[in-house]
């Protein structure tokens, strides 16, 4: 048993909590997906998604539909709600909610250097953001020749100013720089996430480290398993998993040195909750592991509503609205490209 | 008896005319043939490509993998299509002969004079070698020994028959890329291979179908001849 927080937790987080559980009965059911899987065009699936909480958002676009319209759309209802949350919530409950959009702005941040690296042009790239990921000064990113000056011109100011510490250089910025200052930036985020969370204790505390222990471990694969056959070093490697997590420390050196993907396999093996995971792979078989990846993350996220009173409920419903856009994102494509066949290679259910 | 004599040579040149356009009938049909099944194996590489490159957006995320991050900067393509023209002895028509140059480093294929750039030749030289600048001399050689023992045990770990040509060539596909980060997920990479494969295909069918257009007119020809030998 955790706290007293059955007694307190309602004073402030009580109408927040019964919002976000109501915006959870909202998800779409496997019905709701077997429904969109018959659609022949991507009209079919507007028409579906009307009777659905996406309605209003979709019911004013003009034909013909695309599938980043339908992505575009379905995300503005989220970022909807999540601004609701945000203006309603007190402390800690406002650093909590501020703290799950910090992925998206090290997204957008480096959407922003990488486009501007390539000669596009700035507004272009800010159409192309996660507007959970906005900040007021993310235009101003375009000048920056190097990470010194992304830093002091722009960063100092955003709330990822504390990760920044391991990757201010003078170096210029080029793919490779981009893609290690995207990893560290992510990394040092998930750890101060998750100390915040540990601070918080209770439920909250519990529920949240799980879930972020897991996130590390998922992005320690994947960047093991992206970064087979690059340039990226060992070390460069090692240092770009998170301090954190299953996998910390014995399994994050053996999966330093792993150079394909069976050898990832014969790691993670060791570790019983991801070896339910692999049992569902065939051996060299890595298509399917971002859906079983995403499959025991859902399980999960779905568990934290069990609990009442904490703030993980919040984590979890967003998440599992990404989870949903992406869903929606894969149908919406396979029905595009006529191959409603596979539509089933990455749906992942909620409920 | 000269006039027999006569008759029997030109039913035997209208004989072997037949058989030669029959012959060249023949090849015309293979080659069709050949023609619609390519047809078909690039609808369905690109198929494939395409379903990929949605799964790796599915995988990576619509922000890492668009259309906004290409890179507009100017650049040496590193796949070219080379058109010759060969003269078929028995036909004395020009068929024009397509040859794709995959991942070709500058030393390697041709190229007009006005690409010529020290800079691109040293871009190719180095391209493998790209690192972050130490902070000491000893991290260079520390680093590239790094990357050439990732490179080895890389080659190692494949099939022995893998030459350092097509290790070179993963090298350069894995840096094209690039323009969608460093570390991308390995389903863009089969999207990558799907779609060279869509590319490879395309040229057998510029090919093909300069073949048939060449049998074509060859098959013309020869009906032609027999016609005028036929009494």
């Amino acid at each position: 048993m955790y706290g007293f927080e059955a007694m307190t937790f309602n004073i402030h987080g009580g109408y927040l909590e019964a919002i976000v559980r109501g915006y959870r009965s909202g998800l779409l059911t496997a019905a709701d997906y077997n429904n969109l899987c018959q659609c022949e065009t991507l009209e079919d699936i507007k028409m579906h998604l009307s009777a659905t909480e996406y309605g209003p958002y979709l019911q004013n676009e003009p034909s013909p539909l695309h599938t980043t319209t339908i992505v575009e759309k379905c995300t503005l209802k989220l970022v909807d709600e999540y601004k609701h949350m945000l203006c309603q919530a007190t402390e800690p409950l406002s650093t909590f909610l501020e703290y799950i959009t910090y992925g998206h702005m090290i997204d957008n941040v480096v959407l922003i250097v990488t486009g501007t690296l390539h000669e596009r042009d700035v507004q272009e790239l800010l159409e192309k953001c996660h507007p959970l990921g906005m900040f007021e000064s993310i235009a101003s990113l375009a000048v920056a020749q190097n990470m010194r000056e992304l830093y002091r011109l722009v960063l100092v100011d955003t709330p990822l100013a504390p990760y920044f510490s391991e990757c201010i250089t003078s170096e210029d910025l080029d793919d490779m720089n981009i893609e290690i200052m995207r990893n560290t930036l992510y990394k040092a985020y998930l750890e101060d996430f998750y100390q915040f969370c540990k601070k918080l204790g209770g439920a909250t505390a519990e529920i949240m480290c799980d879930l972020l222990a897991f996130e590390a471990d998922r992005r320690a694969v994947n960047i093991t398993i992206n970064s087979i056959g690059t340039e990226l070093t060992r070390d460069d490697r090692r240092k770009l998993y998170s301090n954190f997590g299953l996998l910390y420390p014995y399994g994050h050196e053996e999966l330093a040195v792993c150079e394909d993907f069976d050898q990832v396999r014969a790691v993670l093996e060791k570790y019983p909750p991801y070896q339910s995971i692999f049992s569902k792979l065939s051996y060299g078989e890595s298509q399917m592991l971002d859906k079983a990846f995403y499959e025991e993350e859902v399980k999960r996220l779905c568990l934290a509503f069990e609990q009442q009173f904490h703030y993980a409920v919040f984590f979890a419903y967003i998440r599992l609205r990404e989870q949903e856009i992406r869903n929606l994102m894969w149908v919406s494509e396979c029905v595009a490209q006529n191959q409603k066949s596979r539509v089933h290679d990455s749906v992942v259910f909620i409920f | 008896m000269a006039d027999d004599n006569a008759c029997s040579l030109v039913q035997a040149s209208a004989t072997n005319g037949e058989l030669e356009g029959e012959e060249q009938a023949l090849l015309f049909l293979d080659s069709l043939d050949s023609y619609l099944m390519l047809l078909d194996s690039l609808s369905s590489s690109l198929r494939q490509g395409w379903l990929e490159l949605a799964s790796a957006r599915h995988s990576m995320g619509p922000s890492r993998l668009s259309s906004t991050l290409l890179d507009l900067k100017v650049q040496s393509a590193a796949t070219t299509v080379m058109l010759n023209e060969l003269v078929e002895e028995s036909q004395s028509v020009l068929q024009p002969q397509f040859t794709l140059s995959k991942w070709a480093c500058l030393e390697e294929r041709i190229f007009s004079p006005e690409v010529v750039d020290g800079s691109l030749l040293k871009d190719c030289n180095s391209t493998w070698l790209r690192h972050r600048r130490p902070k000491h001399v000893h991290d260079v050689t520390l680093e590239s020994t790094a990357v050439d023992e990732n490179v080895r045990a890389l080659s190692l770990s494949k099939n022995s028959s893998t030459t350092s040509k097509s290790v070179d060539e993963n090298k350069r596909r894995y840096k094209s890329l690039s323009v969608f980060g460093a570390l991308v997920s390995p389903k863009l990479r089969a999207a990558q291979v799907s779609f060279e494969t869509a590319l490879e295909t395309i040229v057998e069918i510029a090919n093909m179908r300069s073949s048939i257009l060449s049998s074509f007119s060859q098959l013309q020809k020869d009906n032609l001849d027999i016609s005028r030998w036929k009494p």
